[in-house]
């Protein structure tokens, strides 16, 4: 094995000595650090583990989560694993058609300016800046579909000049889209077989059945699928 | 971006490509396929198991990993808790906050309960935003509940409990009705019918999906959901570490530590639903593993204390296709729906060895036969792998294909300056899912009166391997039947809550000298990090 070789990072403004390599969650556990808030599936699923960090010589501060960043020599990280954002209450089940709702819901879409300070934050590289301007402009599809990728870490919320929490807005017009759409057909008639209790004999031939039969059962179902 | 050695690797691999590609590998005979797990799958790895000593379970062989997590004491003193005053009193206290969880609390609360949900990290962290590749659901018109459960009862070695299966595969229809009308987004075919997919194990296209974020995408809406409802209290950053029992032995509440406060406190209930998830986290037998930072296993020690019955901890579920190479991405999955796509497996010499649709316990015993064979390809940190060749797709779909279907794998690994559209990636099994569990029945109830489990902990559903795409389906469908029959209990008189359980579990412990260091419930995996 070669030396290891470490970099030096400050944390929340302490100096911290690591090795090459590690994500910021790492170096965090190897200098001892007991931190629950701000780890979750280390796959950079979850959104728990955002990250604000200024590299040396950057101009500005970059977001990233800390199970997916590298540190770097010099890097200056603080973990943000919460930031409040505004949650509407409403009952989605028992609306009518709910996309028509959404001002009365978050009147604060209409205050975005498309600064696009959003879009730069958020880790999972989603223009959430144009997601707002569809969101405004009534092309929730295409919104929506921008959206799914988002993990909720509300880095974006963060970073909103005027304090406006996309990924929660986007959230409630994904729902209400697809309130909009019809129930599809091959699940309508599944489901209305399933009323009418079409397999019960079957059922009740499999569940007496001995391991035996059961195998030659199975074999002989699954074939006539082939 | 890849080292200097992995590139030459590489190079072989893009040598093979075409003559790989019209090759048919055809499937397994059943005796091949049983001589090959026998000779290299985890699960039959003798000397990693060993007979159980305590508790219901006496004489049943599981994994050390479990063994030394079920002969254990607790980390904690609970002589400062008052039990005659709790914290919090409710109808049901619903333990986990993934999927199955927060299905479980919406469910009660639907029936009228006051329902408390207590999880170890933030709301809706948890395997089920993993879940990448989709739901198994029986929609198809050529699909039928049926065909289900035969595909499901044979990946299960039929080792899964009839009656569970049927439950799971007849009430998957429903669920995702119910699903969609919270506003689940399922995809859909041109004619707006779901979109169904194929999975390896199954007869028929079954899994439904949104994207490549499945379940990510499911809870977001599930969280959403539950913050608006009014009779559910939240408690983040709250882990259970032990169950409470009446004078009669019946489940009434637990004992929750508070993580940030480092404080004990008691909740009573008239239903208790663990929903804590698998342990993935233990690393048995050393595999890498793909599951969230909170998956220890915690479910199965509390309730086996409490003197539930547990089934087939025997067996676990290694993912064929888990990342080896780059270091901190390494248990990271690459989905299986790239594997049905027509992704190659590749050792070093740049040839194929397994049908890649093959059940998951096959495709991975067969990797680590050419590992341990010497064919495998070796990473700078030593660990090893084979080859997932991701560019045959883009070979046979064209440029942009998996860059449009699967936005999040492809980002992931874009961040690291590897492009898996042009390069294959270097995978090796990983630890995914505890097959076994606490054992229940159709209403998700324990051996232990008023304990019901729900999701990866509970057990007895799918045998001695998971199809794809059945864990995400088995979450929401017991989840609802624990939620529902567990609020049925709010008229019970729950009693004075006591930790008899825990004291006589702990005497089995001493009257046969078992004395270990090791506490459990973990909550925490003492993390090393390996480089």
């Amino acid at each position: 094995m070669p030396d290891k070789k470490y970099v030096t990072i400050f944390l929340e403004g302490r100096r911290i000595r690591v090795p090459e390599g590690y994500t910021v969650i790492e170096a965090l556990w190897d200098t001892g650090h007991d931190i629950k808030r701000g780890v979750g599936c280390l796959s950079g699923l979850c959104g728990a583990c955002a990250v604000a960090y200024l590299e040396p010589g950057g101009k500005r501060v970059k977001f990233g989560l800390g199970c997916q960043t590298i540190v770097k020599e010099k890097m200056d990280i603080t973990v943000m694993p919460f930031f409040p954002s505004r949650m509407a209450k409403y009952d989605i089940s028992n609306m009518e058609k709910p996309i028509d709702k959404l001002l009365e819901i978050y009147p604060e879409l209409n205050m975005c300016k498309s600064c696009g300070f959003c879009s730069v934050a958020c880790p999972e590289w989603i223009n959430v800046s144009k997601v707002m301007s569809y969101l405004k402009d009534g092309r929730y599809e295409e919104a929506t579909e921008m959206m799914f990728d988002c993990i909720l870490c509300g880095l974006c919320a963060s970073r909103c000049p005027r304090g406006i929490a996309p990924q929660i807005i986007s959230l409630f017009v994904q729902r209400a889209i697809e309130k909009d759409r019809p129930v599809p057909e091959n699940l309508r008639n599944r489901l209305k077989e399933i009323e009418d209790l079409k397999d019960e004999e079957i059922w009740g031939n499999i569940l007496k059945m001995d391991e035996k039969s059961l195998k030659d059962f199975c074999e002989k179902v699954r074939k006539e699928s082939d | 971006m890849y080292s200097k050695e992995l590139l030459e690797q590489i190079f072989i691999v893009e040598n093979t490509r075409e003559s790989r590609f019209n090759r048919k590998i055809p499937s397994l005979s059943g005796e091949k396929k049983n001589f090959l797990l026998e000779t290299f799958h985890p699960d039959f790895k003798a000397s990693a198991f060993r007979t159980l000593r305590v508790g219901v379970n006496r004489g049943d062989g599981t994994v050390h990993e479990i063994a030394d997590l079920l002969e254990a004491f607790s980390i904690f003193d609970y002589r400062d808790i008052d039990f005659e005053i709790p914290e919090a009193e409710t109808d049901v206290l619903v333990l986990g906050g993934g999927g199955a969880g927060i299905t479980a609390a919406l469910f009660a609360e639907s029936a009228g309960a006051k329902v408390v949900l207590a999880t170890k990290l933030r709301l809706g962290n948890s395997n089920t935003i993993m879940a990448l590749g989709g739901m198994q659901a029986s929609v198809g018109e050529e699909d039928s509940p049926v065909k289900h459960f035969t595909d499901t009862v044979v990946a299960g070695q039929f080792k899964g409990k009839k009656e569970l299966v049927k439950v799971m595969v007849s009430d998957g229809p429903q669920i995702v009705k119910w699903l969609m009308d919270l506003g689940v987004n399922f995809d859909r075919d041109e004619k707006g019918n779901l979109l169904t997919k194929m999975a390896g194990g199954s007869s028929v296209a079954r899994i439904l999906s949104i994207g490549d974020y499945t379940g990510l995408n499911i809870v977001k809406i599930l969280k959403d959901e539950i913050r608006n409802r009014e009779n559910i209290d939240i408690f983040e950053f709250s882990p259970v570490v032990e169950l409470t029992t009446s004078e009669f032995g019946e489940c009434n509440g637990a004992v929750i530590f508070d993580l940030e406060r480092k404080q004990f406190f008691l909740i009573k209930a008239k239903a208790v639903i663990l929903a804590t998830g698998g342990s993935g986290r233990l690393h048995i037998q050393g595999f890498q593993t793909s599951n969230n930072f909170g998956a220890t296993g915690d479910a199965i020690v509390l309730a086996y204390r409490a003197g539930a019955k547990l089934e087939g901890l025997d067996s676990f579920q290694y993912h064929p296709t888990g990342i080896v190479y780059p270091d901190h991405m390494v248990g990271v999955l690459v989905t299986e729906a790239i594997r049905s796509l027509g992704a190659h497996l590749v050792n070093s010499k740049g040839k194929r060895f397994i049908n890649e649709l093959e059940t998951r316990d096959v495709v991975s015993a067969a990797m680590i036969k050419e590992c341990e064979e010497g064919r495998g390809i070796v990473a700078p940190s030593g660990r090893v792998g084979v080859w997932l060749d991701t560019p045959v797709i883009t070979e046979k779909r064209g440029k942009g294909f998996l860059r449009e279907k699967f936005p999040a794998l492809y980002r992931m690994f874009r961040r690291i300056k590897i492009d898996i559209e042009n390069q294959p990636l270097l995978v090796y099994p990983t630890l995914h899912y505890q097959n076994g569990g606490i054992l229940i029945d159709e209403k998700g109830e324990t051996t232990v009166k008023n304990l019901f489990v729900a999701g990866e902990a509970a057990g007895g559903i799918h045998g001695r391997n998971r199809l794809m795409g059945n864990s995400l389906l088995d979450i929401f469908v017991f989840g609802r039947r624990a939620g529902l029959s567990a609020a049925r209990r709010k008229f019970n008189e729950p009693g004075k809550q006591t930790l008899n359980h825990v004291d006589k579990y702990y005497k089995e412990l001493k009257n046969l000298r078992i004395t270990t260091v090791a506490k459990t419930p973990r909550i925490f995996q003492e993390f090393i990090v390996v480089k």
